[in-house]
């Protein structure tokens, strides 16, 4: 099914991503107040993810908008290059996040 | 600030000069559902999730009669612009907590080309902070009379 902190981490970049759109419409005059809120959530959910996966996000979100993107029939959804089949069959396995070797962003499985 | 030209993203069948709709979830739903009828958008509800869970995060009924519902979804696949009226007005929890007239929803897809979402959305919120655009928006009749107003400058 894959990595046990898959879902957190998946969760997290969603979070992110809100958090980062509410903070640029905060600037074009709209009115945000549930922000704190969501930073809350944030905070709850990393500390369910591993310190060594968490840090390896933070450090990808620094360089690029998505850190952490889905493969699809072999073809990672961040570059749309091929992924080795190799890869895929370890990755569903679960035991570690891979990172497309094009992009460097960490991958998950739809399929 | 610059404010950048619109009429591309507006579409003549997202248009209700009269909006039937007289509650801010029934707002949401009549100028989402334009969308959908021209299949502009693919799941309905998977969007009116996004649009509520916006909203709170804080209204998007930013005062003086306006609101400008917006968000990013894969359902859809550029940057749209819906616009609908309702004369008798619309509690849609405005900052100002005055009733909504004028409706803007937006609606883009997550990694539209040419990055213009938050610019649409910056340039709106300036066009319509001009009362006197606003007084147009309240009596125009036509499409074309629409659009007019936001050919920017
Ligand atoms: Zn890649």
């Amino acid at each position: 099914m894959g990595h046990k902190d898959l879902d957190s981490l998946v969760s997290l970049q969603d979070l992110d991503l809100m958090i980062e759109e509410a903070e640029d419409v905060e600037k074009l005059g709209f009115s945000i107040t549930g922000c704190s809120e969501l930073k809350v959530a944030r905070k709850e959910l990393s500390e369910k993810i591993s310190k060594p996966l968490l840090y390896r996000y933070e450090r990808l979100r620094g360089k690029l908008k998505r850190a952490i993107v889905p493969v699809k029939n072999d073809i990672c959804l961040g570059c749309f290059l091929r992924q080795p089949t190799s890869i895929g069959a370890q990755g569903r396995e679960g035991n570690d996040i891979f990172t497309c070797e094009n992009c460097g962003r960490m991958l998950y499985w739809l399929d | 600030m610059q404010t950048m030209d619109l009429t591309n993203h507006f579409k003549k069948a997202l248009f209700i000069p009269q909006m039937k709709a007289t509650t801010k979830a029934e707002a949401l739903e009549e100028l989402l559902d334009l969308f959908v009828n021209e299949k502009l958008v693919k799941n309905k509800y998977i969007v009116l999730d996004m649009l509520n869970q916006r909203e709170t995060l804080g209204s998007t009924g930013i005062g003086s009669g306006i609101a400008i519902p917006h968000g990013r979804t894969t359902a859809t696949a550029d940057v749209i612009i819906a616009f609908g009226r309702s004369q008798k007005g619309i509690d849609f929890d405005a900052i100002d907590h005055q009733p909504v007239h004028l409706f803007f929803m937006v609606i883009a897809h997550p990694n539209e080309q040419g990055n213009v979402y938050l610019p649409v959305l910056g340039s709106l919120v300036t066009i319509l902070k001009d009362s006197h655009n606003r007084e147009k928006l309240n009596t125009i009749t036509t499409f074309e009379e629409l659009v007019s107003v936001f050919h920017g400058e």
